[in-house]
This record gives C-alpha cells, structure tokens and sequence, in this order.
C-alpha cells in the first residue's frame, strides 16, 4: 500500500475509536464533568473528520494552505494552487463549528457549577429531583 | 420576473439576532422593566409583518419559492435563503404565534428579575426559527439549529435556583449538544460526498443521472461549481442521513429521543413552554420533511429499489413511521397518569409529534403526487393546529398556577369554575387538540389518516385513530378534574382574571374555531395548492429554479 492511503487508514480508524470513546463518556460515565469532557472530545473529533475531508495529497510535492502565494504570474501560480491546495471550505465550516462549541460548552459548564450548588455533588446518580 | 435577492427574506434573522444583543447592552442603562416588553413586542411585530410579507410575495404575487443570497454571493458559494410555499406557511406560523408568545410574557412575567436576559434569549429563539424554515443551506440549517438549542437550554433555566430546572436543563442539553455534533457529523459526510451543502445543490446530484435530461440547466450550473459527486454517494448519504435524523428526531422529541421534553417543558416559564411544545419541537419535523422530501425525496440515488422491494428511502421512511407510532402511543398512554398539569401537555406534545412524523414517514418508492400532496399537507396542516392548540392550552395552564401557585390537577380541583374565560379555552383547546370535529385539530388527524390509508398503511393509520382515543382519556381526566368539582372556598373572592390572557384566549378561541371552519369552505384545498407541490418533481425543480435563476439576471 502506498504510505498516504496507510496514514489516512490510521487517521480514519483512531477517529472512529475517538467516537466510541467520546459516546461512552457521555451515556455512561456518571460525573457530569466527565460528561462535559466526553462532549468536547465529540465535537474536536467531528472538526478532525471535517478537516480530514477536505484535505489532499497531491500527486507531486506537498499539499498547500490555501493561500495563493505567488501574485505575479497567475497562471502558472493559479495552476499550481489548483493542484497543492486543500480545501478550504471545510476549514470555514471548523471555525464556526468550533464557535458554537464554546459557546455551548460554556453553557454547560455553567450548568454543571449550578448543579454542584444546588445539589452539592456532580454525580447523577446521587441526585434525582424529578420524579418520572 | 425576477424573483431572486429579496431582503425580505434575510433580513428577519438578522434584525432579530441584532435586537437579542443589544438588549444587555441598554440594560446597562435602562432599568424599566417596562421599556423591554415594549421592545420585544415592537420586534415580534416587525418579524410578523415581514413573515406575512413573505408568504404574500411567494403565494400571491410571484407564485414560486423566492431567495436571499447572502452578501450577493451565487447559491452553492454563498450562503442562500429559499422561501417556497412550504417556508411561507412556517414562517409565518412562527411569526404569528411568537407575538402571541410575546404578549402573554409581558403578562406573565411582568415583575420577574432579568427580564432583559428573558427577552434576548427569546428573541433568539425566534430569529433561530425563521432561519431553520427559511434556509436554503445545509450548514446553516446546522448553525440555526445550534441557536435555537442553545436559547431554548437558556430559557428551560431560567429559573436557575430550582434543583428540577436544572437538571432538566442537564438532561436537554447534554444530549443535545450530542446530536446536534452528530448533525455536524452528517453534513462533514454530505460535503466529502457532493462536494457542496447548499440543499439545491444538493437535491440535483442526489437525483443525478434522470434530471440532467428533464433539467439540463440545473445540472450544467451546479456541476460548473462544485463538480460531481465523488467516492460511494449511496452508501455516504445512508450514513449521513443516519445521523441527521438523529438531531432531527432529538429536536422534535420522538422516541427514544423524548426523554428531556417531559421534564424540560414544564420546568420552563409558562410561555416558554408554550413556544418551546408550540413551535420548537416542529422544526425539528420540518428538518426531517426538507431533508426526506426536497433533498433526499422520491427518485434519488437512495430510492432505488433493493432486497425486498425496499429502497433506502423506504427504509429510513418504515423507521420514521414506527418511531412515530411508537410515540403517538406511548405519548398518549403515559399522558394518562400524570397529574401536573403541565406534564400532561409535555406528554400530549410527544403523543402530537408522533402522529406528524407518522405522516412524513407515509411516502414510499411509487408514491404517487396525489399521495405526496396529502401527506405533506396533512402534516403541515396538523403542525398548524397543534401549534395553535398547544399554545393556548399551555397560556391557560400558566393562568390557573399563576392564580394558584400549583401545578397539580388534584390540587387545583374546581379552580376552573373561578375563571369562566380560562375555563372555556382549557376545554376548547383540549378539544380541539383531541379532534374534535369543529375545530382544525379533528380535520388535520383526518387528512393524516387519508395520506395513511392512500398509502397503504392500514395499521398505522389505525395507530393514529387508537392514540386519539388513548389520549381522550388524558384531556377527559384534566377538564373534570378543574371544572367539575365545587369551587373550593379558600380561593373564592381572591382569583380574578386578568384582561390581557382573557383577550388572547378568546384571539385563540377564535383562530383554531375558524381554522375548523376555514377547512370546510376550501382552506385545505388553499394549503394543498400552497405545500403540496414539496417533495414532487415539480415544486423541487421551482426550488431550485429560484436558486439558480439569481446567476442569470446578474449576469
């Protein structure tokens, strides 16, 4: 197997595990603090995949931010671009979706000190005021 | 004519979000709580007048879906907002019924501390509303859906000292932030696949090889931008699909995903609540009806026929129909045995969502348009009376704890017969959530049961009759217990009614009383003409028309 199609099996298959690892920290562990952990390890691992996506192996040199470098001969330096850049789309897409994860993390973490007061432990299973 | 790059559209989103967060800026300064009621119901008005003139635009003057692209950029580069027949009717349902919600705050909430927070958190929720329905973008949808998760998380504590709001909070918002990643997830797949999340975008590759020919300019626009689709498209958008609908079904609360409703809707202030059953949990169904209708509908790559005679589709849709009934029973069963007031609403909303998912799960591969037309009409229909419905029923219920200081249906016995007004919108409200037959809500569960029996399934057509039976026995058991008893002495002389809920209860009364009547004398037949055509060849190919007609008139 060539060395890029090894490195982009390996990337893959850790980003699945991360999946399972983040998905049982938040349905099993009981700390919410754990649980807010778990969310963040989700979220950094569905920006991985977004990044993942867009990026590219070139068939010559190495892959290039995308950036148009050279601005004095468009041609030759648009055709390079076209050929090393990565796509930057899916980037964009990272650095709202990493806003809206702070944000929300924020929140939740806010949440979570409210419950220690009210409640005087983060454990859920310690704590039931609602009944069903 | 020209229908594209109207202001209208995008404007509403953005007036609102800019209005949300100016408000802790002039709480610095002003501290008459009296001046931010003004200010939301001044912005409820301005959304409603413009919802309304969308819905004039799209369905009297141009007569096909219109757009806003966003800083002028053309549609799968920028981000583009399409309002079609569908939108409209949402749009302006969320306009509508939000004033009503904004107007029994300033009742409600009328001494209340941080109130300022209360209204930026509110008004968000309402810009995040109109952007779902009217975005016409994969991501934006996913950015909308993240606003309005975490607006409603804010308002579910806003009553942040109670140990129950909390941890209804916890509860709403872990989860969710789960699938709303999940969502994220999903749109990562979509674009590694098509290479593109703009829906239009979207709706022509996934129906690739046949539209080129019926639809050659659709197809030569879109794949001069952002190419063909790239790797196993099928296999790709089951996955993606997969994890979409499991933010969607999380937002509208459908089994197994129901589980924060009947704790987060009743810990919310009253008309919270009343949006948060009204209006929210539907943008979770209209995610679902624009994903398995406009983008991924009938004669995309995922509706070819497989093992069984089944398609993908039908797979997705057999899942959406069981998830639904197993709601509308379960909804309706645990109804029964409530005794907050409230919680009983929560669990009725659950009982709802499950007949509007049922009928989004109607169509199948070789679905005719008549079958199409019914089943999206009947769940827009039904989405429409539940609102209003629900609404009205939760405002009354926040009038009896507001005159009690309970939430309790055995403690409030005979409370009813205090307050004739609240009294009579309790029981017309809840008849007309049961179906009643002068009321809309009786038209809407009979046009879901038509799409059902037109499509074939007899036996969650018979679900849907046998959860509207299950749950009379839920509303039966609120009215008798608040009307039928004595008035009980210690109340008598100190409740009074107020005349601002009086007014909009009787408003209420008489929109789900004429919508009943509306339905007779043609109404459904109007709102078929409007959303039918969503989900068939030719109200899609109108959609993406207005999308990519915006690069020709610049050109």
């Amino acid at each position: 197997m060539e060395f890029p199609i090894i490195v982009a099996s390996v990337i893959v298959v850790s980003l699945y595990v991360n999946l399972g690892i983040a998905l049982y920290g938040i349905f099993a562990r009981p700390s919410l603090v754990k649980k807010l952990l778990a969310i963040t390890i989700l979220s950094d691992t569905a920006n991985a995949f977004a990044v993942l996506v867009g990026y590219r192996w070139p068939r010559t040199g190495t892959p290039q931010p995308p950036v148009l470098m050279n601005t004095t001969n468009y041609n030759e330096s648009i055709k390079y671009y076209v050929e090393h850049a990565v796509d930057p789309l899916p980037q964009a897409l990272v650095l709202t979706a990493i806003v809206i994860g702070l944000a929300v993390t924020l929140f939740i973490a806010f949440i979570i000190i409210q419950y220690y007061r009210l409640h005087g432990t983060v454990d859920v299973r310690k704590t039931k005021a609602l009944s069903r | 004519m020209v229908t594209g790059n109207l202001i209208s559209i995008g404007i509403i989103p953005l007036l609102l979000t800019l209005a949300a967060f100016v408000i802790p800026l002039l709480s610095l300064i002003i501290k008459e709580k009296l001046f931010y009621h003004m200010y939301a119901l001044v912005f409820g008005i301005i959304a409603l007048t413009y919802t309304i003139l969308n819905f004039y635009l799209v369905n009297i003057v141009y007569g096909k879906p219109i757009a806003y692209f966003f800083g002028g950029w053309i549609a799968p580069i920028g981000i583009v907002y399409v309002v079609d027949g569908l939108s409209s009717v949402l749009g302006l349902l969320v306009g509508i019924d939000m004033l009503f919600i904004i107007i029994y705050s300033i009742w409600y909430m009328w001494r209340e501390e941080g109130i300022e927070w209360y209204y930026t958190l509110l008004l968000l929720l309402e810009a995040s509303m109109i952007g779902i329905v009217y975005t016409g973008d994969m991501f934006n949808l996913f950015v909308m859906i993240e606003l309005l998760a975490i607006s409603a998380y804010g308002l579910v504590a806003f009553y942040r000292n109670k140990k129950e709001a909390i941890e209804a909070t916890i509860k709403y918002s872990l989860i969710g932030a789960t699938a709303t990643t999940m969502f994220f997830l999903s749109i990562v797949f979509l674009y590694g696949t098509y290479g593109t999340v703009n829906m239009a975008d979207l709706a022509v590759k996934a129906r690739s090889p046949w539209i080129c020919e019926v639809f050659s300019e659709a197809c030569k626009f879109f794949s001069a931008i952002s190419g063909t689709s790239y790797g196993n498209p099928v296999l790709a958008t089951a996955i993606a699909i997969a994890f979409a609908l499991w933010a969607f079904t999380f937002k509208a609360a459908i089994f197994p995903n129901h589980f924060w409703l009947p704790d987060a809707h009743p810990e919310a202030p009253t008309p919270v609540s009343a949006a948060l059953s009204g209006l929210v949990v539907k943008m979770g169904a209209y995610a679902t009806l624009r994903v398995l209708y406009t983008v991924f509908g009938l004669n995309t790559l995922i509706d070819i026929p497989a093992g069984a005679g089944l398609s993908l589709r039908d797979v997705l849709a057999y899942i959406v129909l069981i998830l639904g009934a197993v709601s509308a029973i379960a909804g309706s069963l645990v109804m029964i045995i409530q005794n907050d007031i409230k919680r009983i609403l929560a669990y009725s909303t659950i009982a709802h969502l499950g007949l509007v998912f049922m009928g989004i799960g109607a169509v199948m591969h070789g679905s005719s348009k008549a079958v199409v037309s019914a089943a999206v009409t009947a769940v827009v229909f039904h989405i429409i009376n539940h609102s209003f419905g629900k609404s009205l029923a939760f405002m009354v219920s926040g009038a009896y704890i507001k005159a009690t200081g309970t939430r309790n249906i055995l403690e409030l016995r005979g409370v009813g017969r205090l307050m004739p007004i609240t009294s009579t919108a309790l029981v017309l409200s809840l008849l007309h959530l049961l179906g009643v037959p002068p009321f809309g809500g009786f038209f809407s569960k009979l046009l879901l049961f038509n799409a059902l029996m037109m499509s074939g399934q007899i036996v969650f057509a018979i679900i849907l009759v046998l959860s509207a039976a299950i749950s009379m026995l839920g509303y039966m058991r609120v009215i008798v217990n608040i009307l039928v008893p004595p008035r009980p002495s210690k109340y008598i002389g100190i409740i009074r009614e107020h005349i601002v809920p009086s007014t909009l209860f009787i408003i209420l009364i008489a929109i789900i009383t004429s919508i009943g009547i509306l339905s007779i004398v043609g109404g459904i037949a109007y709102l078929e003409n409007i959303v039918g055509s969503t989900g068939w060849i030719d109200g899609i190919r109108n959609y993406i028309n207005s999308v990519i007609s915006f690069y020709a008139s610049i050109k």
